[in-house]
């Protein structure tokens, strides 16, 4: 009897506008003692339901059509709310994927924390109890970190704060709803090796719902995969990555862009979209499916076991071994004409909080140095990315850039003509030349106007007149058909609105396109798709890409040269293969190894979180509070000095580059380099 | 390889209709109800609105008085029919004109910014000080003696009374509507700010400034019914029904339907605005907040 | 500290608002366009008597000055004469203020518990018929007005279930027990009318409350139903629900000029209506400076009261 918790045959609808929508559809597992099951899926396949329910919670608007979650012989969906919250808290805990949000904003996290423990008969020594369970999740060395609330805390240390709260009464199994998600990278990597670590101690089992298979391939010992409420696949990790049969996985693991993988392999991505109106009575995948037939899309498909560890919900499995890997692509020769460069940043810094005027002079007010002296110059036809966390400066410069925000000081030049730094100042031809993309799709539309309004109007305004054949031939060219120009952005889909977007963007016909995280709002599958389509449309037109992201991997793939950012200045800069490989500025190898990756599904040591120190006032290098191989004073009192390797990569360092090369492989200082820490 | 994606099936207008709100449908009809009395009224009432002799004086309600029958001798049933129209009209136009003015004054300042939205802001906020009620008779005394009474000076006052307000309002969606990127986009072409107005703003406006009109709108009678009550709105023998409660209200002990008849016209034509208006709310997904606290 | 400059911003706001106010209503009715002892007196007036009128008020003086004039005497307490009766504006202000006082406070006694009982009945038990009946009524005695809500309570109380009497009537001699009798009608209407405005939004405030993350993230850790409310969920929405309080004492201050002469109760609010039929200028304008000073007040105390228990502005 290893196993903790079984669902059977769960099925549940949600209630909305228009009557009951199916949302899982006959899920059946088991959780065994002390094992990590991952859960993963895109946005709406019914993961996060399915974790909810194994506290026994559904939404108001819920139904059970049919099914149980049985946890020591009881059915959590069928007990009285008294009994839940028995078990709530006490053996099943809960960790939000918003910590922000999922804690009550008046209360001292202290309080919230010993209310668990009171409510579930813990109260004796409840004050050492507290700060145990600080100390295990890392909080400790926060002074009175009790009595704080919860804004006074960062992001991940709210997080950790769930998690102790989750752990507190010592459960069986804890719930993880997307726990990640909206944290830096470096952070996310600190948590996931926090819940690592933790498991290892305490052995609880933990049932990991994610979108990020990546993730999943760092913690979990066995891996669900749900579409569109059905498990389509269960199996053993290591041999889910190594073997994936069901045509969804391996269309999932396939958009996932590799940080490793050579430079010219694209990746498979999925075809189509999931419609749920258009859902086949059969398998719910057969729609999209490259291996569908008649039979598929009649008979629903039932999870079966192949072998022990191996379960798959589709009765073509033998043939699917065909689909798995990559498809290769001739690397493309490099891109960038630097002679004749497009776009030159001279020297730039850029401030908020900097008053104009007369009013500026009579009351200068706390202005936010946002980017401090950047020097970057993009080539015609190259793809420029600038990689940083947020807060890095990334998106400030992409508005510099496009002249919404002017400049401190310093220079930005268009085709070697120097910029007005305000938009309503530059020459129309400049704004026409010069396109932006934003991030989310839902904004950057305007909800009251037809998708075909919204692509005429650049056309109108830069003096074409054959405007409905350009809005048709743009919508060809993010392929939509021209049946969407009659509708309302609410009508479609997150990537269909960004594709919309993109059109808007080309309808110009610009020279440089900004694309200010363009892929950040969009599901995995989409993101691929989107990808694809930058690529092919940068080839047709020989376009400059201004690639502002947070996420190596799809940089990886896209750009030509990086630039990485740290809260406002430039790390190191140069080509793209450069970046991802030794040396690597500090920085740098912190985001690379923050990344998770499919390929290493063995336990990889965690590097010791970097230390942040006390008293640091403006160091010289703005990296120095946070780099794990700071030079002691050298860091915070001389400015670092750009060095330059044979390939073009240049980095700003004080540490040698032999030295930072071997950093990567060792993963400690070399003894030659002292290392004091104020 | 990518193929092209067809269009999902937009809905129809028919599902669209069919899942108004139950508050919109009741709320039209009861509108519907007193626009068509408000409009053929004065064909079938049983009597002229300043017709006296009537009935007894103060007769209690029956059938052939339905609502019975004022100290003057007029029938406060035909009263109320015949007074319809005129609390309609008079709300509608006051509210609309408000509207115009409030939400051209509200949208321009709240996107242009800078001093001169500083300096609309504080004019606003000064103006809203001043209660509803009080401001409007204020404005009466100011308008001087020779045009009180006249339902011109009603029409300015309410609009008065309800322009900031509303400029209040489409201040505040003009800001935020200026934050969202598509407006961004609009700036980074180059377009004007009055095209920027029209284009983006407005459009994206329109369902706020829909429910505040309905909000104000439903309002409207109650105000005017003060100003009536008070003596400062239309002059006897007007059949106003906040006069008309005014006038009666003495002699409620004695003859109680004369009051209760227009203040159930009154009371039943602003319970109706307000479902309409919550419906509409409903549908544009906006909250509202009834209450003559607004 | 930040909260401290916060509240003096407010508090400067607040004080321009209200200066800006004083000067909207002085050039309203003694500085727009055209003769102000006509407006005062009527066209028919005779020649004398609007020179006399305009020999008592210093028509002849620019107007700025004339502003300037008043402000500084308002600033002294000292709101000049009135034109009808000859006596201190303050004078008959005063007892005035008092009565209205006792009114509002007595009205908001009533609201409080008449607002937040249905508000809690119809959040927690959402969307049940409790809730849908509560709506239905709660909407209907919003759509009454005013004056008719107090003339059909009237009829109630006085007529059918003689307890009250039907003029409130007060004056120096009466004391707390007439004073409680008088004012209970119109106590009851005024704390109706803001009942029903307060019952809707506190009802919204705690179902968005209830409906928060942390709410359900507390039922997941085994919270108990009850102890959800009142220790989770309630405290959350007392910031907003001072929001409404401060429109209700915003209405109450143009709610009484209706209620007190639906009752014939000698306040403030009548004061107001009497003084605007007989046009007795410096009355009018020292009483809807009043007015507008309370509202501002109001809103500024809700203000500072939502700064305070803002929990992001606290610190451990």
């Amino acid at each position: 009897m290893n196993e903790l918790v079984t669902v059977e045959g769960l099925s549940l609808s949600f209630h909305s506008g228009s009557g009951w929508t199916r949302v899982l559809h006959q899920v059946s597992f088991s959780i065994l003692r002390g094992e990590v099951l991952g859960l993963v899926g895109e946005s709406g396949c019914g993961k996060s339901t399915i974790g909810l329910a194994l506290l026994g919670y559904k939404a108001k608007n819920a139904r059970i059509d049919a099914g149980r979650v049985l946890y020591k012989g009881q059915d959590l969906l069928r007990l009285e709310r008294s009994e839940l919250d028995r078990l709530r808290g006490d053996r099943i805990g809960f960790v939000p994927q918003n910590p922000t949000t999922a804690l009550n904003p008046g209360m001292r996290v202290g309080e919230q924390l010993a209310e668990t423990l009171n409510l579930h008969g813990r109260s004796q020594n409840l004050e050492e109890r507290l700060r145990e369970l600080f100390g295990l999740v890392g909080l400790s060395r926060i002074e009175r970190i009790a009595e704080r609330y919860p804004h006074e805390l960062s992001g991940g240390q709210q997080q950790r704060v769930c998690i102790a709260i989750a752990l507190a009464c010592d459960p069986d199994l804890v719930v993880l709803d997307e726990p990640t998600t909206g944290l830096d990278v470096t952070t996310q990597e600190q948590i996931i090796s926090l819940l690592r670590e933790l498991r290892a101690r305490l052995g609880m089992a933990m049932l990991y719902v994610t979108h990020d298979l990546g993730l999943l391939a760092q913690i979990a010992s066995r891996i669900g995969v749900m579409y569109a409420g059905h498990l389509v696949e269960l199996a053993n990790a290591r041999l889910l990555f190594r073997e994936p049969r069901h045509p969804y996985t391996q269309g999932l693991i396939g958009s996932v862009p590799r940080i490793e993988a050579p430079r010219g392999d694209a990746p498979a991505p999925l075809r189509g979209l999931l419609r749920r109106q258009d859902l086949p009575p059969g398998c719910p995948f057969s729609p999209r499916c490259p291996l569908s037939t008649d039979r598929c899309g009649r008979e629903p498909q039932k999870l079966a076991s192949i072998d022990g560890n191996h379960a798959v919900a589709c009765w073509r499995w033998p043939e699917t071994t065909l689909l798995a890997g990559h498809v290769a692509i001739p690397a493309a020769p490099s891109r960038g004409d630097m002679v004749n460069p497009l776009l030159e940043l001279r020297n730039v810094s850029i401030a908020y909080g900097v008053r104009s005027g007369l009013l500026g002079r009579l009351l200068p007010g706390q202005p936010f140095a946002a980017v401090t002296n950047l020097d970057v110059v993009i080539g015609q036809g190259e793809t420029f990315a600038l990689v940083g966390e947020s807060g890095s400066g990334k998106s400030t410069v992409a508005r510099a850039v496009s002249g919404l925000l002017p400049p401190r000081s310093g220079q930005i030049c268009f085709n070697r003509k120097q910029l007005q730094p305000m938009v309503q100042h530059r020459s129309s031809e400049q704004r026409r030349r010069i396109q932006y993309i934003f991030q989310n799709p839902d904004a950057s539309l305007n909800p009251r106007a037809r998708v075909g309004t919204i692509l005429a109007r650049p056309v109108k305004l830069w003096g074409a007149s054959d405007i409905r054949a350009r809005v048709t031939a743009a919508l060809a060219d993010v392929r939509l058909d021209s049946a969407y120009a009659m509708r309302f952005p609410d009508e479609l889909s997150g990537g269909e609105r960004q594709r919309v977007a993109i059109a808007r963007a080309l309808v110009a016909e610009p020279a440089l396109l900004i694309c200010d995280e363009v892929l950040s709002a969009l599901d995995v599958s989409v993101q691929a798709n989107i990808l694809d389509l930058l690529k092919r449309l940068r080839r047709e037109r020989n376009l400059t890409l201004l690639f502002i992201s947070h996420d190596l991997a799809v940089v990886r793939s896209i750009a030509d040269r990086v630039g990485v950012l740290f809260r406002g200045e430039l790390m190191s800069v140069g080509p793209v293969e450069r970046i991802f490989a030794p040396p690597h500025h500090p920085y740098t190898l912190s985001l690379l190894e923050a990344v998770p990756k499919i390929e290493h599904v063995e336990n990889r040591k965690p590097r010791p979180p970097a230390m942040p120190s006390a008293a640091n006032m403006a160091p010289r290098c703005a990296y120095a509070g946070r780099c794990a191989f700071q030079l002691g004073r050298t860091c915070i009192d001389i400015e670092p000095p750009w060095q330059e390797t044979g390939g073009g990569l240049r980095i700003r360092c004080h540490i040698p580059l032999q030295e930072l090369a071997a950093l990567s492989e060792l993963g400690r200082m070399p003894a030659s380099a002292a290392v004091t820490v104020p | 390889m990518s193929t092209v994606e067809r269009a999902a099936a937009a809905p129809s207008l028919w599902t669209k209709l069919a899942e108004t709100p139950l508050s919109l449908r009741i709320g039209a009809a009861i509108l519907f109800l007193h626009l068509l009395v408000a409009a053929t009224g004065p064909l079938w009432a049983p009597y002229g609105y300043s017709q006296m002799a009537t009935g007894i004086p103060l007769a209690p309600a029956s059938l052939a008085h339905p609502f019975g029958v004022d100290q003057l001798g007029r029938d406060v049933f035909s009263r109320v029919i015949h007074g319809g129209h005129i609390v309609l009209l008079l709300s509608l136009s006051g509210t609309a004109l408000g509207l115009v003015i409030g939400s051209l004054i509200g949208l321009l300042s709240g996107y242009v910014g800078g001093l001169v939205d500083n300096v609309v802001q504080r004019l606003l906020e000064a103006l809203i000080s001043i209660p509803f009620l009080v401001l409007a008779l204020l404005a009466m005394v100011a308008a001087g003696p020779e045009l009180s009474g006249n339902p011109l000076l009603v029409v300015f006052v309410v609009a008065l009374v309800y322009a900031p307000r509303i400029a209040r309002m489409a201040r505040t969606a003009a800001i935020e509507i200026s934050t969202r990127d598509f407006v961004t986009i609009a700036k980074l072409r180059g377009e004007s700010a009055v095209s920027v107005m029209r284009r983006e703003l407005l459009p994206n406006a329109t369902s706020i400034l829909l429910v505040e009109f309905a909000l104000r709108a439903g309002y409207a009678p109650v105000l005017i019914g003060s100003l009536g009550f008070l003596g400062f709105g239309l002059r006897p023998p007007t059949p106003e029904w906040g006069l008309m409660i005014s006038e009666n209200r003495s002699l409620v002990m004695i003859a109680p339907a004369t009051v209760i008849g227009p203040g159930l016209a009154l009371a039943s034509l602003v319970v109706g605005l307000n479902l309409f208006t919550e419906g509409i709310a409903r549908i544009l997904g906006r909250t509202v907040r009834l209450g003559v606290q607004q | 500290m930040f909260v401290t400059r916060l509240i003096a911003q407010r508090l400067v706001m607040a004080l321009f608002t209200l200066l800006l106010v004083s000067f909207l209503i002085y050039a309203v009715l003694e500085i727009l366009p055209g003769d102000v002892a006509t407006r005062i007196l009527g066209r028919d007036a005779t020649a004398q008597s609007i020179a006399a009128l305009r020999e008592r008020l210093h028509l002849n003086d620019p107007a700025l000055l004339r502003y300037l004039r008043w402000l500084g005497g308002v600033l002294h307490g000292d709101f000049g004469e009135s034109l009808v009766s000859s006596r201190r504006v303050l004078e008959v202000l005063a007892p005035r203020v008092m009565n209205t006082a006792f009114l509002s406070a007595y009205a908001f006694l009533l609201y409080i518990p008449l607002a937040t009982i249905p508000a809690l009945i119809q959040a927690v038990r959402r969307d049940r018929p409790v809730d849908h009946a509560m709506s239905v009524i709660t909407l209907v005695l919003l759509s009454m007005p005013d004056f008719l809500l107090g003339t059909l309570l009237l009829l109630l109380f006085v007529l059918a279930i003689p307890v009250l009497p039907a003029m409130s009537t007060v004056d120096q001699t009466s004391d707390l027990a007439e004073y409680l009798r008088a004012t209970t009608l119109p106590a009851l209407t005024l704390a109706i009318v803001m009942a029903v405005y307060a019952v809707r939004m506190l009802r919204d405030n705690l179902i968005e409350v209830l409906d928060a993350d942390y709410i359900r993230m507390a039922e997941l850790r085994g919270v108990p139903a009850r102890r959800v409310v009142w220790r989770h969920a309630l405290p959350n929405a007392l910031v907003p629900s001072l929001n409404v309080t401060a429109l209700n004492l915003a209405y109450l201050v143009g709610g009484v000029v209706v209620v007190e002469k639906v009752f014939g109760y000698p306040g403030f609010g009548s004061l107001l209506v009497d003084s605007l039929q007989l046009r007795d200028f410096p009355l009018i304008e020292a009483t809807i400076l009043i007015a507008a000073a309370v509202y501002i007040a109001a809103n500024f105390l809700a203000d500072v009261a939502a700064i305070l228990l803002n929990p992001k502005l606290r610190t451990g």
